[in-house]
Parts: C-alpha cells; sequence; structure tokens
C-alpha cells in the first residue's frame, strides 16, 4: 500500500477528530513512507510509548498502536508532527521523532499481537 | 563492557567462589535489582524480557503486594478500590523468569559487589540497580517522627497509611477540620499534596460539606497551581485554605498527642493531620553510598551512579536533572537503564536515552489535567527540552477525556510494570 501525501487529511480526520484549524494542509512526502524501519531499534523506541499504549493491545482510554499497517502509523504520527492531529502529548513524543525512528516504530508495531 | 566467558572468569570468580553468595545460574551475568516499584519492577521486566535468558534477574521487594502512590489520591477520593492499586509479583517471576525475592536490603558490598537481605541471604551482582524510593528526612517537622504516623499520616507511601488516611477522614466530626503539612521541593510526584487536598475535598463536600481544609505549605507555589486553584475555586468554594511560604506556610509544628498544628505561631485544633514531611532517597542509596546530601548522582545517559559505574539509580531516589519525582519518569529512566545495561553485559546494541513525562491530576469527578514533558541527556543533567500544560477555562469535554486518559495510563504503566 502507498500513500500520497493528500491521504494524510482523510486519516487525520478520520482518526483524530478535527484538525487544526488555519494550519496548512499536511504533506507527506512519498519517500517518508518508502523508509524501511528497523524494527530493532523501533523495539528500544517503543518503550516511550508503552508507559501509556498497552503491547497487548488492549485499549482504555489510551488508543490501540499494535498490529497497524506501517504506512497508516507513519502518517498518523506525521499528521502530529505536523500538529494535524491535535493532542499535546502526542504532538510532543511525534515531535521530536525523525522520519527513520517513525518508520523504526511503524515496523515494530505492526508485528505486535 | 562486552560480557564473554573471560570478563566472567577473570572478575567474577572470586565472589562466585564465596560460600554464602546465593548465585544460581552461575556462568551467566547477575543483575541485582533493589525495590519492586515504578522504576525497578520496569527495569527487571526489560531486561529480563529483552536478554531472552542471558541475564540473571534478581528483584529484590519486601511487599508481596505493591500498592502504587499512583491514583492512591483517587482511592481517597472514592474513585477507585484499594484492590485497583494493588499489584503482585507473579508475572514477573513466572512469565520473564525474574527471581523475585521478597525480603530488603540490608547492605551493598560494592567493592566486594554484593547485596546483603535482611534474611541473611548475601547475592552477588555485575550490575546493581537500586530503585528504592524515597524516605522521610528527620526532624523535618518538628513534633513529627515515625512513631507518630498512625495519628498523623503521610500517606506518602501508600497501602495501610493511605487505608488509614481514608479511615480518618470519613471519621471527621461534622465541621471538622483536615489539615495537610505539603512538604519542600524536592519530593515526590509534584502536583501530588494538591490532587490529594481535591480528592479530600470531593469527599468532604458529599459527606460532610461544612468541613475545611487547611494546607501549610513551605513554597511560594506549586505544580500545576493555576489549575488547582481554579478547580478548587469552582469545585469546592470556601473549603479550602492554602498558606503559602509567605504566611508562615512553611513555619509549623504538630503536636500529635494533642492533635494540634501551629502555623507561624498560631496553634489550631484539628481532626485529620496530614503530614508530609521533607523527603531523601530510600536509605539503602545512603547505605551503599551512592548519595550526596538526600538524593544520588547519576549520569543522565544511562542513569548510572556518579560514584561507581556499577550501580544505576532510578526514579525518585536519584538526583538526575528536570525531571520531576514520579512513576512516568522512573518508569522511562528504567528502559534507558535497562538498555544500557543489557549492552554492557551482553553486547546488544545500545541506543541513546529517551525521557519524557506526564502527570495527570484528577481534581473533581471527569476534570483531569495534565502537565507532561520531553527531556534529552546531555553532559550535565537530563535537561528538559519540550512540555505542555492543560489551560484554564477548558471545556468539560476536555477535561472528561483528560482524566479517560490518565485511566489508559495507569493500566498502561501498570502493564508496563508487572505484565
Ligand atoms: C499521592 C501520590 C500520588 C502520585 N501520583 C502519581 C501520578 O499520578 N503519576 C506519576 O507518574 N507518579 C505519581 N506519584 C509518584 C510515584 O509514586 C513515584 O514517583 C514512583 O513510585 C517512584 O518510583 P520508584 O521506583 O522510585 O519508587 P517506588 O515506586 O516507591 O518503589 C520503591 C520500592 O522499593 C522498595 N524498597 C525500598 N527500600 C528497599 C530495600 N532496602 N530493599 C528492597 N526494597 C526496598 C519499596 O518497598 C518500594 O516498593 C505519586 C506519588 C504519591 C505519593
Amino acid at each position: 500500500m502507498r500513500r500520497a501525501g493528500f491521504a494524510l487529511t482523510a486519516l487525520a480526520t478520520a482518526l483524530a477528530g478535527s484538525p487544526v484549524t488555519g494550519n496548512e494542509a499536511p504533506s507527506l512526502d512519498p519517500a517518508i513512507l518508502a523508509i524501511e524501519g528497523d524494527a530493532e531499534w523501533g523495539a528500544y523506541l517503543a518503550g516511550e510509548c508503552l508507559t501509556c499504549h498497552r503491547a497487548d493491545g488492549l485499549a482504555e482510554g489510551i488508543p490501540r498502536i499494535t498490529g497497524w499497517e506501517p504506512d497508516d502509523f507513519v502518517t498518523a504520527m506525521h499528521a502530529y508532527k505536523q500538529n494535524w492531529r491535535t493532542h499535546p502529548i502526542m504532538q510532543m513524543v511525534a515531535g521530536r521523532l525523525s522520519d527513520e525512528e517513525i518508520a523504526a516504530l511503524a515496523a515494530y508495531f505492526k508485528d505486535l499481537e | 563492557m562486552t560480557w564473554n566467558r573471560r570478563t566472567f572468569l577473570g572478575t567474577g570468580a572470586a565472589v562466585v567462589a564465596a560460600p554464602h553468595v546465593l548465585a544460581e545460574g552461575q556462568g551467566k551475568p547477575r543483575v541485582v535489582v533493589i525495590g519492586g516499584g515504578a522504576g525497578g519492577a520496569t527495569a527487571a521486566r526489560y531486561i529480563a524480557k529483552d536478554s531472552e535468558g542471558m541475564i540473571d534477574v534478581t528483584l529484590i521487594e519486601p511487599t508481596r503486594t505493591y500498592f502504587s502512590c499512583f491514583f492512591s489520591n483517587l482511592y481517597l477520593g472514592g474513585f477507585k478500590a484499594i484492590d485497583d492499586i494493588g499489584h503482585t509479583y507473579g508475572a514477573l517471576a513466572a512469565a520473564h523468569g525474574i527471581n523475585v525475592v521478597h525480603d530488603w536490603a540490608v547492605d551493598v558490598d560494592r567493592a566486594g559487589r554484593t547485596v546483603t537481605l535482611a534474611g541473611g541471604g548475601v547475592l552477588g551482582y555485575d550490575k546493581l540497580i537500586l530503585s528504592p524510593g524515597i524516605d522521610f528526612v528527620d526532624g523535618a517537622v518538628e513534633g513529627w517522627d515515625i512513631s507518630a504516623q498512625n495519628r498523623m499520616p503521610h500517606a506518602y507511601k501508600a497501602g495501610s497509611q493511605t487505608e488509614l488516611l481514608k479511615a480518618q477522614i470519613a471519621a471527621m466530626p461534622e465541621g471538622g477540620t483536615y489539615a495537610m503539612v505539603a512538604p519542600p521541593n524536592p519530593y515526590r510526584c509534584p502536583p501530588g499534596p494538591y490532587e490529594r487536598i481535591s480528592m479530600v475535598a470531593h469527599v468532604l463536600k458529599a459527606s460532610n460539606p461544612t468541613a475545611k481544609i487547611i494546607v501549610a505549605d513551605p513554597k511560594p507555589k506549586f505544580s500545576k497551581m493555576a489549575l488547582f486553584e481554579e478547580g478548587w475555586a469552582n469545585h469546592y468554594p470556601g473549603m479550602i485554605d492554602w498558606i503559602g511560604e509567605e504566611f508562615g506556610g512553611g513555619n509549623v509544628s504538630v503536636d500529635p498527642g494533642a492533635m494540634t498544628l501551629t502555623i507561624d505561631g498560631d496553634e489550631t485544633a484539628v481532626d485529620v493531620c496530614n503530614v508530609i514531611p521533607a523527603m531523601k532517597a530510600g536509605r539503602i542509596a545512603e547505605i551503599a553510598g551512592v548519595t550526596d546530601g538526600n538524593w544520588a548522582p547519576v549520569n543522565a545517559a544511562d542513569m548510572s551512579s556518579k560514584a561507581d559505574p556499577d550501580v544505576h539509580v532510578l526514579g525518585d531516589a536519584s538526583q538526575q536533572g528536570d525531571m520531576p519525582k514520579s512513576a512516568f519518569s522512573a518508569n522511562s529512566q528504567a528502559k534507558a537503564c535497562a538498555n544500557a545495561v543489557r549492552g554492557a553485559l551482553t553486547g546488544s546494541k545500545v541506543f541513546s536515552p529517551r525521557y519524557s513525562n506526564t502527570c495527570w491530576s484528577l481534581i473533581a469527578a471527569g476534570d483531569g489535567v495534565k502537565v507532561g514533558a520531553t527531556y534529552e541527556a546531555t553532559e550535565e543533567k537530563i535537561a528538559r527540552v519540550d512540555g505542555f500544560i492543560s489551560q484554564p477555562g477548558e471545556s468539560a469535554e476536555l477535561r472528561q477525556a483528560t482524566y479517560e486518559e490518565s485511566e489508559g495510563w495507569y493500566a498502561g504503566i501498570i502493564a508496563d510494570m508487572f505484565g
């Protein structure tokens, strides 16, 4: 599955509710989606996610992040990074992740559960 | 250091040969973790899980059931049962092969790399992780010591103390007074005392609406102050009297026999007196000789002690820089430490640390707020990078969502510690 940048709008709206109005339309370079994620690195980075999100996929009050399609995962994280999705913790966490780190996380979480 | 057979025989042989050392699985590197709380349970679990049997992990923790301080205020407020905040160590032993020893560590010999238990056993280690939480500074509140904690509970180590405080609140006479002596910085959970005041007010508003709450505080301001003050004015108007440094809130003494609190020379009779004294690193850190003053200084990159590269100190006991003393912080630090320890002992890849924290607080039913930040390791300390805080005047929907998120966080961190 390959997505072009415009798909971000749909996904941001579908998954996060209201995007911040007044922001520039988000864009995602297809090259970002093409990055091969390093799952070992992802496993380490995932530690930061797993203080809140559960490795067993259960979700109460905090969304499930296991078993996602990597493209969807990467797109959602970039939507936070670009402040299209509005959650302050996720904007802060995604804000400091590099494109490679996001790809690594996507590679790790896709195979969990 | 990369672990191999030669280094093991070279440096470990003497320790292994000592007759009283309880080393099972000899030949594997050994990690001993002291304290099975937010820092220690997480570190033990990650090292055991990720090393897949290559490292022998022992966790020393005296209590069979860990009652988390986090969410203990929600228990006081009636939002949780005591069992909801109690967690056991069975899965750490059964699913992760951790040797869980329910005992106290009473001595650490860093030269010989051994830990002595109250029961008399001695454990050898290659890496030692200390996450003993806090103890109280002697004489911090005039008139109070540990013998007074039944009349004037701290409830700052959760469990029986928290149950006691809840029972005392329920037994207050109509129109009675609940007093808190708040601690000076730095202490565990900066918003903790104020979330507690909110939860006590929540209970009293329903059961004893003419009751009063007094807070004697040695600080001029406190965490999330604007949010708490707004919430107190909205939900509990006229009930809470916060006396800060400026009005002598730091000049207090108590008389547990007479049940009085004296603030800046003014004596008041109180019905409940929640004394939260000044804090220091759990005593075992001092015994291990890794403290400097009240806390244990650590290197930001891997939480290793500044006094000894083979000892790591996590969580509340550590002095690391900008992170608040919270369960979230301890859990975050534990993962960076676990990764570094595993790398040193097995040669696995060591990644640069990622530190973050978020603290949620509940002000009233469905009125949740939060504050959070990310951090990075510098030469000097763990330094804050970026952060956010809930704003006064947020919608009820957002506050409700924030509260629900805190429930999710609690389930998540408990799974990450004990799952
Ligand atoms: C009222 C309150 C509310 C809080 N709310 C939150 C919150 O909402 N979010 C948050 O992130 N944090 C919160 N905290 C803070 C949080 O509880 C602590 O920061 C966290 O528990 C620190 O983890 P730790 O591993 O350093 O210590 P602890 O979790 O206290 O664990 C230390 C363990 O070490 C054991 N131990 C001590 N000495 C020895 C020894 N000699 N040998 C063996 N074992 C030993 C103890 O029995 C204990 O189980 C709150 C704290 C309080 C008091």
